[in-house]
């Protein structure tokens, strides 16, 4: 965990890739459940917001 | 290749020919070979995938080329994200997404787990597994529907003989409850194969010595499923999951011959719905929003499959 | 590993895990011998109930696939005996052959377009490939991940613009337009699985031929090329495969010159809804090349199915 944390700030290439990963999943998951229209409206925003990030942070240095 | 074969080639080519191509540095060549594929792919691609975004803000329709084109912002994406149908087919599509990766990892770890017990003839069988995933969908799935008919049908006739219930009394393409099933095992009969083979790569990738050694260390053979082989199979259990999970998101011509996205919505997929939308109300510039969306989830999915499969290559 | 090794299951177990594989592979391939089965059949046979398992074989589905016929009255069928014995066929049933079908030209299609596609997505994957194995690319990471991606993409949102753009430039429901078409799809999976396949050919064969005097070109053909026969056929198989099972593309984006058979298989009708032996007949006439071609690479298929990441 503080590896991670660390990875973050010092801008590599690992922890940001999860966090894109994680924005992906969730955008994907809003975009199918069944429970609540909000996160289905917002989910498009967040898939966008994700792979977005993944194509910049896959930059990073390992 | 021996001296004397080298030595006929270069004299059989022209001189002035080889000198030209000897004149091209390495960098040419690598992009000369590239080219072609990168310029190909932008044109079938890229290009159409621009014109995609580009229409998804405006009201276009294909079938009327000449009415005039208004730019209408993002309401296309407002509208289909707001629209209880599309989230509708969007939740049909989870509940097919779901079953079919559970039931595929399922049936198909077990099998490769049986399969790696390496006993006779196992080549036979694997290879008579696969067939199924390798046909096209479009046929196998029209000719399920024969499959399915109640009373004709061999699925049928099968169920009713296995639990004695009458042949003629349900219809899996035909009744609600049960044409998303019915989706569901016609893609898990052919798509178990695809997983079986990916998790038997993995269980096959897991070096002897270390179950040897949990063996020494006196380690029940449950212990040793869930700390060696689960753990060790896992990467490619995930690569496994994540492109049948891309590929079933997307999923058309098996759905589209089976049941056609009846009976009502049911199994009314996105791409099917899209198709809909865009072939049959040509609404195109409200289907190309709609495609952008489709575009930039399989887009992230695909970013992380990527990465599973770099992870699952150095083993 | 030696038989006496720990590890090693016993012999009842393999003998469980052979029935229970043996059990699954037989349930599998149901649906595919009743396919075959169902091409024999009588029309009665086909839709019996309950199905008939043990039925008189007849070829009239394939003769069905393959003509189109009229009804005629009694005396006419007296006045003209059957010469062959697939009007033989026709005749018993009151009817006599008009004409070839479609099916024949639509399977035509099939092999014309899938083997361009083929020929073509090999051509420029093999050349893309071995840039990609031997050479320092500028932004190859992400050259290679744009290339996959296409592949990913779900086809109707890729079918609108190119519809569009085929119908802009006169190439829809033309075979030169599918071809580039599935080119373009396949060309991600020949990049892919080749560059796996000449990324284990040793670069000491080319570094031999390059001191003995050979350019870098004519040692990619006269060394590389012939290393990489297998690896180019099993590739050029998936890749034939794909065009050859691929729906959705051809099925908005033709209508009559180029359909292929996947489209219009399932359009067989007879009398009253589908004539189910001339659908099997075309299934099967359809499928049995995949399934030896499948038979064929099945030591390749883990790679083809994973784009060349797990070799086995």
């Amino acid at each position: 965990m503080k590896g991670f944390v660390h990875g973050l700030f010092r801008l590599r290439r690992g922890p940001w890739e999860m966090v894109a990963s994680v924005l992906i999943a969730a955008g994907v998951v809003m975009l199918m459940q069944p429970f609540a229209m909000w996160a289905y409206t917002w989910s498009f925003l967040v898939t966008l917001t994700g792979t977005v990030m993944f194509i910049i942070v896959s930059h990073f240095p390992e | 290749m021996s001296q004397l074969s080298m030595d006929s080639v270069a004299r059989a080519t022209p001189p002035r020919l080889s000198r030209r191509i000897r004149g091209l540095s390495d960098r040419t060549i690598a992009w000369l070979f590239i080219a072609p594929t990168i310029f190909l792919l932008l044109a079938v691609n890229i290009f159409p995938l621009i014109w995609t975004i580009r229409l998804s803000f405006t009201n276009f329709a294909a079938n009327r080329p000449n009415a005039e084109v208004q730019w209408v912002g993002l309401r296309n994406y407002q509208r289909i994200l707001t629209d209880p149908d599309t989230w509708a087919t969007m939740q049909a599509t989870a509940h097919f997404l779901i079953w079919t990766i559970l039931l595929q990892v399922l049936i198909g770890f077990t099998l490769a787990w049986l399969i790696n017990r390496k006993f006779r003839g196992n080549d036979l069988w694997t290879t008579i597994i696969v067939l199924p995933m390798m046909l096209s969908p479009a046929v196998v799935g029209n000719f399920w529907t024969l499959l399915y008919q109640p009373q004709i049908g061999l699925f049928n006739s099968i169920v009713a003989f296995l639990t004695g219930a009458d042949p003629t009394s349900f219809s899996m393409i035909g009744d609600v409850d049960l044409a998303p099933w019915a989706i569901i095992i016609v893609d898990t009969w052919m798509w178990t194969p695809f997983v079986m083979l990916i998790c038997l790569a993995g269980l096959r990738s897991i070096p002897e010595s270390i179950y040897e050694a949990a063996e020494c260390d006196r380690a029940s053979k449950w212990r040793q499923f869930w700390t060696i082989t689960v753990p060790m199979v896992l990467p490619f259990l995930m690569l496994a999951v994540l492109f049948r999970g891309i590929e079933n998101f997307k999923m058309f011509d098996l759905v589209v011959q089976l049941t056609g996205g009846g009976p009502g919505n049911t199994t009314t997929l996105t791409s099917i719905e899209l198709k809909r939308e865009a072939f049959e109300k040509w609404r195109t510039g409200y289907s190309s929003a709609y495609a952008v969306i489709l575009f930039v989830t399989v887009f992230g999915l695909a970013s992380i499959y990527v990465k599973a499969l770099n992870r699952v290559k150095d083993r | 590993m030696s038989a006496h090794s720990i590890t090693e299951p016993s012999n009842g177990q393999k003998w469980l895990a052979g029935v229970l594989v043996a059990a699954y592979a037989i349930i599998t391939i149901l649906p595919l011998l009743w396919i075959i089965a169902t091409g024999f059949k009588s029309s009665p046979d086909a839709i019996a109930y309950p199905p008939k398992v043990l039925f008189q074989p007849t070829l009239e589905g394939y003769v069905n696939l393959f003509t189109t016929q009229t009804r005629q009255s009694a005396e006419f069928l007296a006045e003209n005996p059957p010469t062959t014995w697939y009007e033989e066929i026709v005749h018993d049933k009151g009817m006599v052959i008009a004409g070839p079908s479609r099916f024949g030209e639509r399977f035509m299609n099939s092999v014309i377009i899938g083997f361009g596609a083929t020929f073509l997505s090999v051509v420029l994957g093999t050349l893309a490939a071995y840039a990609f194995s031997r050479y320092r690319v500028p932004l190859k990471d992400d050259l290679l991940f744009f290339i996959l991606s296409t592949r990913m993409m779900p086809p109707i949102a890729v079918a609108i613009p190119i519809f569009l753009m085929f119908r802009n430039i006169g190439l829809s429901d033309t075979h030169a337009g599918m071809i580039l078409l599935y080119t373009a799809v396949n060309l991600s999976l020949a990049v892919w699985l080749l560059k796996g396949f000449i990324d284990e050919i040793p670069r000491e064969y080319e570094e031999a031929a390059l001191i003995d005097g050979y350019t870098r070109f004519q040692a990619f053909v006269k060394v590389v090329l012939p290393q990489a026969t297998t690896g180019i056929a099993a590739t050029a198989i998936f890749c034939l495969i794909f065009s050859w099972n691929e729906y959705a593309f051809a099925v908005l984006l033709t209508s009559g010159t180029a359909q292929t058979a996947p489209p219009f298989i399932p359009t067989i009708i007879g009398v009253g809804g589908q004539d189910w032996p001339a659908v099997a007949a075309g299934a099967t006439i359809f499928l049995v090349p995949v399934m030896v071609f499948t038979i064929l690479l099945r030591k390749h298929l883990l790679r083809g199915i994973t784009f060349g990441a797990v070799r086995k």
